[in-house]
Formats: C-alpha cells, structure tokens, sequence
C-alpha cells in the first residue's frame, strides 16, 4: 500500500518536472532577447553613447535578468562549417553553468526567481496571491458541490425540470469572462443596478470606513465567486443528473422500492453512491480548473490573487512569475489527482480489495 | 426487430435554428473575405456610439471602429481559427489514436538487435553532423540509416540479440497526454502563447496540439473495444497486411465519435480564442475579434452594445454547434 502510495507520487511529480522544465525552455528559448531587454529596461540609450558602451550596458541587463548564461546543458553549437573536418559536434557543452541548472537549484531550494518587472522575489508574489486566490477559489468549490449534488438530486427526482437543465446548458456555453463581464456590468454599474461593489477588495478605504475587512469583504467576493459557480455548475450538475437517471434503470432500485422505501430515500441511499463514482474526478478537478478560471475573473474584478498575476505576467511577458504561479497550479493538480485516487478508494470498496 | 427509440434523430425547430445561424456565420466569414478593409478603418467623429447611429447601425467602439464590421470580421477570424485547428487537431488525434489502439505496448515488435543499431545511429545522427552543402544534406542521414540495418543484420547473429522488444506505442500516447493534461488548457496556451507572440497561423497549430488528447483518448477506446471483436481476429487470420486492417476494417469504426468531438472543439475553441483575445495574448492586436471587442466593454462600462452584441455572437454559436449533436452529446468539453 505504502509502496503504491509512494510510486504514485514519484509518478505525479516527474509529471510536474517535466511540464515545468518544458515551459521553462520555452518561456526562454522562444522571445526574442532584445525584444525583452526592451520592454524591461526603461533606460533610453543616448545618441551619444559608442558601440561598445551600448553592447556593455546590454551585457550587464542580461545579467540582471539572468539571461547571461546559456539556456541547457547543451546549446546549439554555432562553429563555422569546416571543410577540413570530417565530423563536427551539433551541441556544445555548457556544463552546470547554464539558466535551467541554477534555476532548478533555486527551486529546489524554494526560491523561485525575481520578477522581470519589478525585480521583487517570485515566491514572495504568490505567497500574497494565494491569500486572495485560495479563499475564492475555496469557496467558489464548495458552492459548486453543495449545489451541484442539490441540483442533481433535483434534475433526476422531477420530470419537467428541463426548464433547469436548459438554463443551465446556456450558462455552459458561454466563457467565463462573458458571464463576469454581464455580472460586473449589470450588478456594479452606476448607470444600472449597483448592487456590489466594482473593483479590488476594499483593502485601500478600510481606513475610512471602520468596519473590519472580514465585513466587507464579502461583498466584494459575491460577483467573482459567482461567476466562478455559475460557469462551473453545469457540467458536474448535467453529469450527476445523468449518471443517476442512468442507475435508475437497475433492478436494485426496484428491490429498494419493492421494500417499501420512499423514493427520495432510494434516490439518495441507493442511487446516489453508485452515480458518485463517475463524477468524483470532475470534484476534484475543481481547484486547478477553478485557479484556471481565476485569471479571467480576477483580471476583470481587480482582484490582486495569483490570476491576476498571471495574467498580468503573460501580457506583460513577465516569464519568471509566468513560470512560478503555473508550476504551482501544476503542483495542484497533481495533487487532485492524488485525491482522486484516495477518494475512490473510500468511496469503490472494489477498488480498495483489490489494490 | 424494433429500433430502439431513443436513436431517432430528431430534426426539431432548434436544429433548423442552429443550422440557419450557423449558415449565416459562414456567410459572414466569406463575406468579410471580400470586403475591403477600408470598413474596419475608425470614425474618430464618432467614438462609443450607442446603436442606430446613423451609418453605424450597431454602434462604435471606444477607437471608432463599427461594431458591426467587427462582428462581421471578427465572425471570419473564428471561423478561420476554430475549423482548421478542431478539423486539424481531430486528424492528428485519429492517427495517434488509432496507431496506439492497434499497436498497443506489446504488437510492435523488434530484434533487440535492429532496436540498439537504430538507437545508436540515432544518437549520431542527433550529436554530430557532417559539413555538407545543398544536396549533399541528405547523405548523412541516409548513410546512417543504411549502416544502421547492416549493423543489425550483422548483430543477429548473436543469439541473445535476437530477443524481440515491443515498442510501448500505447504507453507513450499515454504519457504525452498525462503531461499535457498537468496543466488546465486555458494557462497551457497562455503560457505559450505569451512565450511566442503566435501568429495567425502559429495560434492554429499551437490550439491544434493542445486539442487533440480528447479525440485520441476517443479512437483509441474504441479501437481497443473493436480489436476484441471476432471480424478483426477473421481479419488477422486472412492475412491482410497491418494498413489494411487500419484503413478498412478500424478507420470506418472512428468516424461516428471523431464526427461528434468536432462541433464541440470547434465551440470550445471558439471560446478559448476570445478568451486569449480578450486577455490580450491571442491573434496580433490588429487583426479584429470578438474577445477583443469584449475587452473594450471594461473600459467602457457604460456601453452595453460592447458587450451585448459579441456575447449574443457568441452564445448562439456555441448553442448551435452543440446542437447539431444528438441530445445525449451535448455536453461541454472545455
């Protein structure tokens, strides 16, 4: 068990090394160098100034950026081709000396880099962004499953609910950032309802107004959290509706009727538990989708979590916070699926005898 | 024998919607192709315009542009994007699905002897090169490949060489989708869209290889299923050779689910274009899109024509691409 355990785990973080160390190549193979020494660097070379000075302040921005070394272990080699040689080397060896050796001992270490913009610690940036980011998006999954499971239970007890399914198929086939942007503008605008508060969380008037933020901060979560729920409920909803209507076929539903039991109770007793087993994983997808979702959301509510600094670091190029905040969605996910397993152990006895 | 009834493929007034609004999309594509661009240039005079505006009956933008000459490119650019990229990431899934069904980790088999030649004329091949110009390019490759059948030739000799491995074309599918999926699709594509600034044509590829596990997944469950079934073991036994078998008796299989994972890429990807329009890593800025539009209703929050009209676009297209699915499909795949 414990070995299982244990191979699984090494599985799910090659998984994560792996990803990582590809999108960190390509966040720093593919952009242009002096296209990024351009748009982080503010100081305007002066017309005055020679080749060489230009060609030195280059040199030591690179090396502010980290962008000195080569990328790899190895590079491309770029000798001039020699008629005289027979055989020559496609690669050169750089040896430890290189972007990605340092960079993984960094991350090993738990630093993660600075920013290009700002030069703050990356690490320091996430931390302050889960502070927003993982209540939100917390919250925002335990209302899809209370009512994913209500909505559910309801879809496949009634007939003429279609009604419901219906809404809910239309609210699934629109983005997330067209339902968040309809909220804001419909619930927060001065020229129509205002209802909620726009933007932020309040953080900047908390002086003014005496309340404490935990207060007023809700009111600045409802419209982000439901956007969140509303574009992410239809799909476990459709899907638990399904899957029971599905058991509802089988002849130890008729035993349970045949018994005496209400139909309420066979629906959440009988029904329910078998229907569960499909739709586990699309619960514990939540968080990594729901942190996804958070980039769109919290770009659009101005909220400072760890979306938003995604987003702002991908417009922005901002590669190294790009890099850091998906590896941490990347840690999530792996973990869900971690969760995944040890759910359907407890809830499949099959499984657990068997394994 | 009586049909179940649950197969009747209904063609109620909702498809005959779905498929008008769908034409009229393509009409639009194809129209904007002819315009000139000259439409899409601003009206600085008049700048957030409400609708029935005169000579802008949708209204403008915070930048001039009229709204309903964006839609209409904006409907062409979709279109562009989402068909090539579902129509191409479907071909591409089909493949590696239908190659991994049928190989599985154990069909696949080689002499240990032809494994290690390859791999070590791989390796030179990927190390060193040689100085050569024009023509002369293929040489080397070609020698390698020559020299390494000759050297496994001469390697089976040796018994111990002559032990066949199977080649884990399943396990390797499997990988390469589980490490795609470590990540949610929308950050993926963001990540490396904000890397390569893509092109228009970049976009399609890169959608392309992030959209093709779903189809993948699909062929190469049911060619599992359909290689247990007695005709392909008949198949096997006539002797047909291995193309054969992939083209006649499992391609024909593929097409039923392949045909209902395209509208429901296709809408998905849709959403996944303006969503990165809107985020601002999508398609160059200058070339117009519906996210685009979407983002300006942010800075104009007073123009609901910004939001309502693009949202409407885009809402009856994804309704309509899931409708031209049977009712029991209709399930979103983003």
């Amino acid at each position: 068990m414990v070995r299982q355990v244990l191979r699984r785990l090494f599985q799910l973080l090659l998984t994560a090394w792996g990803i990582i160390t590809l999108l960190f190549l390509l966040t720093r193979t593919l952009p242009d160098d002096q296209q990024l020494l351009s748009r982080f660097t503010d100081t305007t070379t002066g017309t005055t100034a020679s080749g060489e000075q230009v060609r030195q302040a280059q040199q030591a921005r690179l090396q502010r950026l980290g962008l000195a070394e080569p990328v790899f272990y190895a590079s491309r080699a770029t000798v001039p081709i020699d008629d005289e040689q027979l055989l020559i080397s496609r690669w050169h060896w750089n040896g430890t000396h290189n972007q990605y050796h340092h960079w993984l001992r960094d991350v090993v270490h738990g630093n993660l880099g600075r920013s290009y913009r700002t030069g703050e610690p990356v690490a320091g940036l996430l931390g302050s962004a889960l502070l927003i980011t993982l209540p939100l998006s917390g919250l925002a999954a335990l209302f899809i499953v209370v009512f994913s499971l209500l909505l559910g239970l309801l879809l496949a007890s009634r007939p003429h609910t279609g009604w419901v399914a219906m809404g809910l198929y239309t609210l699934d086939s629109m983005p997330l950032f067209v339902v968040a942007l309809l909220l804001l503008l419909l619930l927060a605008n001065p020229d129509f309802l205002t209802l909620f508060p726009t933007y932020g969380l309040g953080l900047d008037n908390e002086a003014a107004t005496s309340l404490p933020l935990i207060l007023t901060a809700p009111a600045y979560a409802v419209l982000p959290v439901a956007s969140l729920v509303l574009t992410g409920l239809a799909e476990p909803t459709l899907q638990l509706a399904a899957a029971l209507r599905h058991e509802l076929q089988f002849f130890y539903i008729l035993t349970a009727r045949a018994k005496g039991l209400s139909s309420g109770r066979v629906l959440r007793r009988h029904a329910f538990r078998n229907a569960l087993l499909p739709i586990l994983t699309l619960y514990t997808e939540l968080l990594p989708n729901l942190l996804a979702g958070s980039v769109v959301v919290e770009l659009i509510f101005a909220l400072p979590g760890l979306g938003r600094l995604l987003a702002d670091a991908a417009a922005a190029r901002d590669y190294p916070v790009l890099v850091g905040g998906v590896a941490m969605v990347v840690l999530t996910r792996q973990f869900s699926l971690l969760l995944a397993d040890w759910l359907y152990q407890l809830a499949d006895p099959r499984i657990r005898t068997t394994g | 024998m009586r049909p179940p009834p649950q197969q009747t493929t209904s063609f109620g007034w909702q498809q005959w919607l779905a498929v008008t609004w769908l034409g009229l999309l393509l009409l639009a594509a194809v129209g904007a192709g002819l315009l000139p661009e000259q439409y899409l240039a601003p009206d600085l005079l008049h700048t957030s315009a409400p609708p029935l505006t005169p000579n802008h009956g949708l209204g403008t933008d915070p930048l001039g542009q009229d709204v309903g000459m964006v839609l209409l490119f904006g409907a062409r650019v979709a279109l562009c994007v989402s068909l090539p990229a579902a129509l191409l990431a479907a071909a591409l899934g089909t493949l590696l699905g239908l190659l991994a069904g049928y190989w599985g980790n154990q069909r696949l088999q080689l002499p240990a002897c032809y494994w290690l030649s390859g791999f070590l004329a791989a390796a030179c091949y990927v190390l060193v090169t040689v100085p050569s110009h024009g023509l002369v390019v293929w040489w080397w490759p070609l020698a390698l490949g020559a020299v390494a059948i000759l050297v496994g030739r001469f390697l089976s000799c040796i018994t111990g060489l002559r032990k066949p491995i199977a080649f884990p074309a399943d396990w390797l599918l499997l990988t390469l989708i589980t490490l795609l999926a470590a990540l949610p699709r929308l950050l993926l594509v963001l990540t490396v869209a904000a890397a390569s600034e893509p092109t228009f044509w970049g976009l399609v590829v890169l959608l392309t290889l992030t959209t093709w596990p779903q189809s993948a997944r699909l062929v190469r469950a049911e060619v599992q299923r359909v290689r247990q079934l007695p005709y392909l073991e008949a198949a096997t036994a006539a002797g047909l050779p291995p193309w054969r078998i992939v083209r006649h008796h499992l391609l024909p299989n593929v097409w039923g689910p392949i045909a209902t994972t395209i509208p429901l890429s296709m809408a998905a990807l849709i959403a996944l274009e303006t969503t990165l329009s809107f985020l601002g890593v999508g398609l160059p800025p200058e070339i117009p899109s519906w996210g685009r539009l979407l983002a300006f209703s942010r800075v104009a929050p007073d123009a609901w024509w910004l939001l309502a009209l693009p949202g409407l676009c885009l809402l009856a297209t994804t309704l309509s691409l899931r409708q031209l699915l049977p009712v029991n499909k209709q399930r979103s795949t983003i």
